[in-house]
């Protein structure tokens, strides 16, 4: 039996791995060739080599893996079936730099794109790029095959060039990396590696390896460095040990002198502890009884009465309430209601809807035969799902994509006729005292950094859309110290805040560019409380598919003033475009209500696309912090489970020079609901952001709640890929 | 009892950590979490300390039958280890909703599982092709689709081809399935076109449910 992708990958998420594993070995037709291990450069592979097998799709994994030569931390994405990339944070041993450590940090990113999957006697066959944003000390290429040999031993062998053929490419002191350089891939040389996997159980795996690498870095200065040990021979042996569904161990010996270890931890977004959540059964639909029994009912006379919508709408917005729904304003007629809600609870707007949408058949009269759902965001309407009642009570607890297609969705107008506010939803007070910790993970020059403390955080929606923020934080303790920014041409050296206050002319590079960013260490370390933001923030909709935004006040820690914002997003378009313009002054130091000096004008059009299979990108274009001009790409791929991936770039008319470290803006994104981790349902998220550096060039205001994510979440695109828990 | 008293004293740490507010929607990740260890800790005490002598199904039935006088059913989930009185909170058409006080849910169509809810691992909805000859108590083959979530977030249905025929005991009907590596039994007696008692199987982690109708 063949199965079909969309089979497979169900299979491989909701039946435990014993029926997995059972199946496969019945069926002719191999499962896509997963890794059994990861290398120490943290993708599948052998140990140093690299193999065509990939992960499967959405794996999410970090691993860290320690010898004499190094420690080396690398988060892998499987971003597509076939393309895994890497970004890697190593300390390498042995070599010395102007810091004078004996060691330095260093990033880099591979890509693997798997051309082939293995199939009959044809091997899978990939192509890699190790290390190729600039040169580094792991840059290389290579292209490699694996085949199954048997069930359980698999075989690799390839050819790879710079480092995996034993010949470092030379590093340029003098180049700030970042850029690809494209001239070096596949040449100087190319030599042959092989690795043989043996899964020994469903467990243990031993692995042994012929490698090229020697383990030598070469600087454009002449200097030349052996990190750690010189393998004496190219043979490499290790055992890995996988526990659990997620974690691995290994041990491994390279040349057979220098011993390692490493861990590995992989997280796949669509292997959920419980897919389907935890939340409480929702109530079901009540079938309006026979007209002969409710003919008042029926007969839509009710509607003359005035007291009927307030005892329906206090009844409905209770129910309401007990699933974590606010019904913000109603509107009711002997045929027609349309309620307004604002989801607290559920990830998947869908199911926000479908629940609303059995407890208006519960509360409604028989005679209102049309339900109109709209959704709101920031007090703002957003969408609007209409449904016949009688769907509603045929369509109970069916596949969700009948209701789907017995629903309309449409944009929302700010008003409609009838309707009214529910009463007690604004003003609305809201405030929070909870801890709060920062944690800097993979900083080059810090390593592991942190700070803990207590935020006390209050908004206040004075109206529908009209919202007073403000937050308060205390530090108790942390190593995240105030310090200045680097000093220039004395890499590895800082200002002291001191020297830093004391002459102003430092906030400019010798380049002639502000520093909006790059000395950003000067405004943590305050032991006094310190306002993280304290906004106005004003939302509407002039017209059905364009939203505004105002912001003005402390917007982020560093700057202050007026953020101003428009988006058109037709709820039934993929396409949505904006524009944003901000006048903001940077912030003092001590993050109260003092001003610096720097004050700019800024802002950007933005273009988003909404591509199948969760994938989105953003365009941004315009004017940065420093008064650069220039664009960033923004391409993330979203689960319908809530999971967000993303990776953006910024490129400015800065040279590299003049950006610093790493010549361009670059950055991962992630976004992982609580919810998914929990079984509980909750709009909560864990964010990250792995961004390369704190450069001056490319660098965004950070407003919070821009429009786009908020509006989309009940457009067309996001609610249908949801779709599935309408019946929840 | 040491185990019980550190994990106490663990949740309560994290609860401490979640401060104080009325923002219950915006509860922050240790907020949610703390919510999510309390629950797990009150479940681990419910299981270690079983204080009140615990009801015998039997006993169970009986109370639930004095107290509510609604449809009731009895359902024996196998995957979960535990025999719980449901009751009916809402019928649409054939189609029943019974639910456990923790309010989760089972979906039945005149005694046929159509659905879970609230279970972690829920079947979002069973379309049973085999559903009129087994309440025609007849043998031939047909197919079902059991539509589940998968991990990210999607509903994506499985396909099984089943056959009906008569069980080793009389009354009973047998619906045996396979696809997709699995296979599972199903088993159901019928009277009068009403499924009293059955034995069904949810999905792959659940395991089957036993069902038996304690008033109609």
């Amino acid at each position: 039996m063949r199965r079909s992708p969309l089979t497979g990958r169900l299979l491989a998420t909701t039946l435990p791995v014993a029926l997995v594993l059972g199946s496969v070995s019945s069926t002719a037709v191999a499962e896509p060739m997963y890794g059994r291990n990861m290398s120490t450069y943290g993708l599948p592979g052998g140990i140093d080599t690299p193999t065509a097998e990939t992960l499967p799709d959405g794996t999410l994994g970090a691993t860290v893996s320690w010898s004499d030569y190094g420690r080396r931390s690398s988060v892998v994405f499987q971003a597509l079936p076939g393309l895994t990339t890497v970004l890697r944070y190593s300390r390498v041993d042995g070599i010395n730099d102007y810091r004078n450590d004996g060691y330095i940090s260093d990033r880099s990113l591979d890509v693997r794109y798997q051309v082939l999957d293995e199939q009959g006697w044809r091997p899978a066959v990939a192509v890699g790029l190790q290390d190729f944003l600039g040169t580094g000390v792991y840059s290389g290429e290579y292209i490699v095959a694996t085949k199954s040999v048997t069930p359980s031993v698999r075989v690799s062998a390839g050819l790879g060039w710079g480092v995996l053929a034993g010949k470092p490419r030379t590093i340029d002191i003098n180049d700030e990396g970042g850029t690809p350089n494209a001239d070096d891939w596949f040449r100087g040389g190319a030599k042959p590696f092989a690795s043989v996997s043996w899964q020994v159980n469903d467990r243990l795996s031993l692995v042994a390896e012929y490698s090229n690498e020697d383990y030598v870095a070469k600087y454009s200065s002449g200097q030349v460095f052996q990190q750690g040990e010189e393998p004496g021979s190219g043979l490499n042996l290790a055992a890995f040990y996988r526990f659990g569904q997620n974690y691995e161990a290994g041990v491994y010996a390279i040349g057979g002198e220098t011993i390692g270890a490493q861990f590995t931890i992989a997280l796949n977004p669509r292997q959920a502890p419980y897919p389907s959540g935890l939340e409480k059964a929702p109530a079901p639909v009540r079938p309006r009884p026979a007209p002969a029994a409710d003919p008042d009912g029926w007969s839509g006379v009710w509607a003359q009465d005035p007291t009927a919508q307030p005892a329906i709408q206090t009844a409905l917005g209770e129910a309401m309430a007990k699933e974590g729904q606010t019904l913000e304003s109603m509107a009711l007629s002997a045929n027609r209601a349309e309620v307004r809600l604002r989801n607290g609870r559920f990830i998947n707007q869908a199911e926000a809807i479908g629940r609303t949408a059995r407890l208006m058949s519960r509360a409604l009269p028989p005679s209102v035969e049309t339900f109109v759902i709209t959704s709101t965001a920031d007090g703002v309407p957003t969408s609007s799902v209409t449904v016949r009642r009688a769907d509603v009570e045929r369509l109970e607890n069916t596949e969700a994509g009948q209701i789907a297609a017995a629903s309309a969705l449409s944009d929302a107008p700010t008003g409609a006729p009838g309707l009214v506010r529910s009463e007690g939803v604004y003003p609305r007070f809201r405030w929070s005292i909870k801890p709060y910790w920062d944690l800097g993970i993979f900083s080059a020059e810090d390593g592991v950094t942190h700070e803990v403390g207590a935020e006390a955080r209050a908004s206040y929606e004075i109206a529908p859309g009209l919202v007073l923020t403000g937050a308060l934080r205390q530090r108790a303790f942390g190593n995240i110290d105030q310090r200045g920014p680097g000093i220039p041409g004395q890499r590895g050296e800082h200002y002291t805040p001191e020297e830093y206050l004391a002459d102003p002319s430092l906030e400019t590079t010798p380049e002639g560019v502000p520093r909006v960013r790059s000395d950003t260490r000067m405004y943590t370390g305050n032991s006094d409380p310190v306002i993280p933001e304290l906004t106005l923030a004003w939302y509407a909709k002039p017209t059905p598919a364009v939203y505004t935004r105002v912001t003005t006040g402390l917007l982020e820690r560093a700057y202050g003033g007026v953020s101003t914002e428009v988006l058109w997003k037709p709820a039934n378009s993929a396409l949505a475009l904006g524009a944003e313009i901000n006048h903001v002054k940077k912030r003092d130091f001590d993050q109260l209500f003092d001003f610096r000096d720097y004050e700019v004008t800024m802002g950007h059009v933005s273009a988003y696309y909404e591509f199948a299979q969760g994938f989105t990108a953003q365009l941004d274009v315009g004017k940065y912090l420093a008064g650069d001009k220039g664009a960033t790409l923004t391409l993330t791929r979203e689960f319908a489970n809530g999971w967000r991936i993303g990776a953006y770039a910024t490129k400015t008319d800065l040279s590299a020079e003049e950006f610093g470290e790493g010549s361009f803006d670059k950055g991962v994104t992630l976004s992982i609901p609580l919810g998914w981790a929990t079984g509980q349902p909750s709009r909560e998220r864990v964010d990250a952001n792995l961004r390369s550096l704190s450069r001056d060039g490319g660098a965004q205001l950070n407003v919070r709640d821009r429009l786009y994510n908020h509006v989309r979440d009940s457009h067309s695109v996001k609610l249908y890929e949801g779709w599935g828990r309408f019946w929840r | 009892m040491n185990g019980t008293l550190k994990i106490t004293l663990a949740a309560s740490l994290v609860a401490g950590l979640a401060g104080c507010g009325n923002d219950s929607e915006g509860n922050g990740w240790v907020g949610v979490l703390a919510q999510a260890a309390g629950q797990a800790v009150a479940q681990r005490r419910a299981a270690d300390q079983p204080a009140a002598p615990a009801k015998s199904p039997e006993e169970a039935a009986a109370e639930a039958l004095r107290v509510n006088p609604g449809p009731l059913i009895q359902a024996g989930f196998e995957g979960l280890g535990r025999t719980q009185v449901m009751a009916m909170t809402g019928q649409n058409g054939a189609m029943r909703t019974f639910m456990t006080p923790a309010e989760e849910a089972l979906i039945l169509r005149g005694g046929m599982l159509v659905g879970t809810r609230g279970l972690g691992h829920d079947l979002s909805v069973a379309e049973p092709g085999t559903e009129g000859l087994i309440r025609a108590g007849a043998s031939g083959s047909g197919t079902r689709v059991m539509r589940y979530f998968a991990g990210d977030g999607v509903e994506r249905p499985l396909q099984f081809a089943c056959t009906v025929g008569a069980g080793p005991a009389p009354g009973v009907t047998v619906e045996s399935c396979e696809g997709h590596g699995a296979s599972f039994q199903n088993s159901y007696m019928v009277q009068g076109g009403q499924i009293a008692v059955s034995r069904q199987w949810i999905g792959p982690d659940l395991g089957y449910v036993t069902i038996q109708t304690l008033r109609p």
